[in-house]
């Protein structure tokens, strides 16, 4: 466990590329973006072009700045949700799990019925009675959708700490008479990591997912421009109908690569979880050589007869 | 008699020998990751015999059961050897005998020769058991499988029969394993594994996980059935007192190798290994005089390493520096026919006396006599 | 185990009803005064008795009684009125949650069963070319319902004219149980159901992958393959234990498609639910936004329960368990 040692397959490599690639939009998007993205001084409804790389909308907005200027509020509402929602996970449900009785049996229920009740609706309920202002603000936002999407990580980092918590090093702990918090902090929290590391990438997924639609429904400011934002005018202004995919195709990629990058990743996270997962093919230059077959096959022991013979049992009963 | 068969022998033995192991290895991993985790075996298991297996958890002996009938899982490879299978050819009229490469055979040759003519028992049957699935579906699904003949009624009817061979009720058949106290499951897992009249049923520890009482019970019972259906059988168990009750043969294995190989009462009365007296040492006797249990000092080798020498020197109380130095191999010892690989040996006057006692006689009934076909116990 | 379960959705759903009581007298200012003010134009008594009565205003009770008074609506199937479109909410809900229930329905089942048994074939053949799937499935399971909806009506439907679209079935036949209209309900629901399908199979998939391989490394498994069983017996033996953590899991996934899928209604036009809630969001029809919440909540625990008792028959050892 403690060397950190997560496997390198080619899908981990193209998730977390993907992910590193959205993160360092995040923070230069807006600089890179070659014109605001509310100026309605261009043609409307251009092609993509050198001058409006994907062109313009049909306000005359350049959609290319937008994309760009996008990706910070939707991943700081993504970041938002998803540490907070990863954190309340954490908290309920190392509680639950190392506790047990009585506060278990609250801090499950409490997390049940939050995965019982459909999120999404609840969400537009809650942000449809918001205030104008909390709808503007990412980090309102934020916090709403991590109320939501905490639930999911709480049932597991539960089942987790109490698998953990009759470990010999929480049992010494225990008897050193070290205070629970400490306990909980200390010695069964690291010990989740990949289990919060992947909560983490999944609750992030979800927030994007949330927000996303709710700025696609009209329930967050339009004031506010995210890859949501984008897609809620385009489908007002008909570019799907028009066929203006410059429009309302950049940012629905985006979102899916985003997320196609966040769920490799936790493929990753996975092999590390459960080594019976971790890849059971043999390389190509071993197959090649030994004979073997690349993929073993249950009840089918591969016969490679690369041990030497022993020289006394003579040769010749076969 | 496993003796290596040459040419001439070869009709005569044929006919005795259901499962022959020869020069067989099995590694874990391949290329430079290999370890070798079954070392050069010969063993055979005749026709109505017990083969009894023993050895030190570790020593390789579900190894090399599983990849003799090509069960092991990965990362395991077999590297090296041969291995046969003989039984009556249920599709022949003339019930010929027929001999079958089981290294080289198809997967749908495989498929054929499982469960009816090869078997399998494991040391916990609550795993082996589909926790989903009926009792009665485990029994129903091997007869349709491998009985396409046979109707629902009378495959029914069979299981029920397999039941009450091992003492269990038919109702039993309507049960989930996880409804079974862990003695019932393993009865059911015995039961199943005759369910086909096969030729060879192994036994990879199917005890060890039950208490005592239980225990006895089973090897009892299995030893019955033995003697009322005559398959052959390997029983692989850590408990040599045990397999003296049962077993014709016992090979005791160590760190992949076959270290002794004899009777079973020459062996367990007179062991010539020093590992074989040591196992005896650390289980507890048959009967009669207390003895004071020892263990056998150290730990078995790490296979990773590549081991100079015998595998067992280190832990070894009579090793010389031979030992450390040559590895020793299974060699016939006297016209007893029985085998040991230890340097010791070598010249008969240095022998410690704890190795060269003279086998007692008999122990218990029957199991010595050619014919295995009159009653056990 | 199942009464647990069915404790735990009848708190689920005094929570939704409670929060749904809440939320709306939570509000800061004079709600009805904003309302009033956005809905310009003739303003009629109803509406304003309506809104008063979403937001426990005018009432002169208390907030216990005004709770009260609300289950007793609530138990007569009274969910308010809806304030743009003048009628009861309940019997606006009536058309349109049959239409949502079909379309999550189906999608989800075929969701399931198209995901389990790929996940089965995943996991069984894993390192074969198969394994190209996984990646391909993730990038679909990233995309929002709404957008592969979009693109997919647009592709498909309006440029491809290989599917119809826009609505649940077409114009020119009258609704009846009869096999024109059965078979326009069928062609108009292709596109939705492929949708929904495309966005939520990647969940079931993966999951039956890695419950497939941790099954493979079980003894009966192997002893499956000992008795010389053919290999697809083989494989129901382990997808039989695999698909248990799946079945689950079914009921905490309903809520997830159900959102998803409320947004691929709208896409498509279809006349369930989801398109009823965009139009009460915009409108801020909060009568209306509340009813589709609870009636979409109590579904979900409906469908819940259903996927328990599934699992329940599924798996015997929890049967015995109750049994004891
Ligand atoms: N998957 C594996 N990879 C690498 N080495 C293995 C693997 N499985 C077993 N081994 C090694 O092979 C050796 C033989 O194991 P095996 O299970 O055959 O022992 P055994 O005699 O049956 O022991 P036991 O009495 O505990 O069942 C052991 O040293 C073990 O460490
Ligand atoms: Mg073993």
């Amino acid at each position: 466990m403690s060397a950190v040692r997560v496997p390198r397959s080619p899908k981990v490599l193209i998730g977390a590329g993907l992910v590193a690639f959205f993160a360092v939009l995040t923070v230069v998007g807006p600089w890179l973006a070659p014109d605001n993205p509310n100026a309605t001084n261009f043609t409307a409804n251009l092609r993509p072009s050198s001058s409006h790389w994907l062109g313009t909308t049909a306000l005359g907005q350049d959609i290319w700045s937008q994309l760009l200027v996008g990706a910070r509020a939707t991943m700081i509402v993504a970041i938002v949700a998803g540490v907070v929602a990863t954190l309340l996970s954490m908290i309920i449900g190392v509680a639950a799990g190392y506790l047990g009785g009585k506060p278990d049996e609250g801090l499950s229920l409490l997390s049940n019925v939050f995965l019982a009740i459909p999120g999404l609706p609840l969400l537009i309920v809650i942000d449809s009675y918001l205030p104008a202002g909390g709808r503007s603000n990412s980090f309102v936002i934020g916090l709403i959708i991590s109320l939501t999407g905490w639930a999911w990580g709480a049932r597991v980092l539960r089942a987790q700490t109490m698998s953990l918590r009759n470990r010999d090093f929480v049992e010494a702990a225990r008897i050193v008479g070290e205070s629970r918090l400490r306990i909980m902090m200390f010695e069964i929290a690291p010990n989740l990591l990949p289990v919060l590391a992947s909560s983490l990438l999944f609750t992030v997924l979800y927030s994007i997912g949330a927000y996303v639609t709710l700025a696609y429904v009209g329930l967050t400011s339009t004031a506010v421009w995210n890859w949501g934002t984008m897609l809620y005018w385009a489908q007002a202004n008909n570019a799907p109908l028009a066929n203006q995919w410059w429009w309302f195709v950049p940012p629905g990629v985006c979102i899916a690569l985003i997320g196609t990058g966040l769920a490799l990743m936790n493929f990753g996270i996975d092999e590390f979880i459960n080594p019976r997962l971790r890849s059971a093919g043999l390389s190509g230059r071993i197959r090649r050589t030994s004979g073997l077959p690349r993929r073993p096959r249950l009840g089918f022991t591969p016969v490679a007869r690369t041990a030497t013979p022993r020289a006394t049992w003579e040769a010749g009963s076969r | 008699m496993s003796e290596r068969p040459t040419t001439s022998e070869a009709t005569t033995l044929e006919d005795d020998t259901v499962l022959a192991i020869e020069d067989f290895c099995v590694d874990y991993g391949w290329g430079d990751a290999a370890v070798r985790a079954v070392n050069h075996v010969n063993l055979s298991v005749r026709r109505s015999r017990v083969l009894g297996v023993a050895g030190e958890s570790g020593s390789g002996k579900s190894t090399l059961v599983y990849a003799a009938t090509r069960l092991l899982r990965p990362p395991g490879v077999i590297s090296g050897g041969h291995v046969s299978l003989t039984f009556d050819d249920p599709t022949s009229s003339d019930a010929k005998r027929r001999t079958v490469d089981l290294l080289a055979a198809t997967p749908s040759e495989l498929r054929a020769i499982r469960w009816s003519q090869v078997s399998i028992v494991l040391q916990s049957a609550l795993n082996a058991l589909n926790p989903v699935l009926r009792i009665g579906h485990e029994f129903d699904e091997v007869l349709s499988t491998h009985r396409p003949g046979m109707k629902k009624a009378q495959r029914r009817e069979r299981a029920a029969e397999l039941l009450s061979l091992v003492g269990l009720n038919a109702d039993r058949l309507a049960r989930f394993p996880h409804e079974l106290s862990g003695g019932q499951r393993q009865r059911v897992m015995i039961a199943l594994a005759l369910a086909l009249d096969p030729q060879l049923v192994i036994m990879d520890e199917p005890t060890t996980a039950l208490d005592v009482v239980t225990q006895r019970e089973i090897v009892n019972e299995l030893a019955q059935l033995r003697a009322r259906f005559g398959f052959s059988m390997i029983f692989i168990t850590h408990d040599l007192s045990l397999l003296v009750e049962l077993a014709d043969d016992i090979a005791v294995m160590y760190a992949g190798n076959v270290v002794e190989w004899a009777p079973a009462n020459d062996l367990y009365g007179a062991p010539r290994h020093p590992y074989t007296l040591g196992l005896l040492n650390s289980s507890p006797p048959l009967s009669g005089e207390r003895r004071e249990l020892v263990g056998i000092a150290g730990s078995p080798p790490d296979l990773s390493q590549p081991i100079a020498g015998c595998s067992f020197h280190d832990r070894c109380p009579f090793a010389f520096e031979k030992c450390s130095s040559q590895a020793p191999e299974l060699r016939v010892l006297d016209d007893s026919g029985r085998k040991v690989a230890c340097w010791l040996h070598d010249s008969p006057a240095d022998v410690p006396v704890a190795l060269r006692r003279r086998p007692r006689d008999a122990t218990r009934v029957g199991a010595q006599t050619p014919s295995n076909a009159e009653g056990v116990v | 185990m199942l009464l647990r379960r069915l404790s735990l959705y009848l708190v689920t759903a005094w929570v939704a009803i409670t929060v749904n009581f809440l939320l709306p007298r939570m509000m800061p200012g004079n709600p009805v005064q904003q309302l009033i003010g956005k809905l310009t134009g003739q303003v009629t008594v109803q509406q304003v008795r309506a809104i008063e009565l979403a937001f426990g205003i005018g009432l002169h009770q208390n907030l216990w009684d005004q709770y009260i008074g609300y289950w007793h609506q609530l138990l007569v199937g009274n969910l308010g009125v809806s304030i743009t479109l003048s009628t009861p909410v309940s019997s606006v809900l009536q058309s349109a949650v049959p239409w949502t229930i079909g379309l999550i329905g189906v999608s989800t089942i075929l969701s399931f069963l198209v995901g389990t048994v790929t996940g089965t074939l995943l996991g069984w053949f894993r390192g074969s070319r198969l394994d190209s799937l996984i990646p391909v499935a993730t990038f679909f399971q990233a995309v929002p319902y709404f957008f592969l909806g979009t693109v997919v009506l647009l592709v498909f439907g309006s440029n491809l004219h290989w599917f119809p679209v826009l609505g649940a079935y077409s114009q020119s036949v009258t609704p009846g149980w009869h096999w024109d209209f059965v078979f326009s309900l069928v062609r108009y629901g292709e596109l939705p159901v492929i949708t929904i399908v495309l966005s939520s199979v990647a969940g079931w998939m993966l999951g039956m992958r890695n419950m497939m391989i941790t099954m493979i490394a079980e003894d009966f498994v192997l002893m499956a393959v000992a008795k010389g069983l053919p290999r697809r017996k083989v494989i129901m033996h382990a997808a039989r234990n695999a698909v248990l953590p799946s079945v689950a899991n079914l009921s905490l996934a309903i809520g997830l498609v159900v959102s998803g899928a409320l947004l691929v209604e709208l896409v498509f036009n279809y006349p369930g639910v989801g398109d009823l809630l965009l139009q009460a969001v915009l409108n801020e029809d909060y009568p209306l936004i509340q009813g589709i919440f609870l009636v979409i909540t109590m579904t979900v625990l409906a469908a819940n329960l259903l996927a328990d008792v599934f699992y329940f028959v599924l798996d015997p050892r929890t049967r015995t368990e109750a049994a004891v």
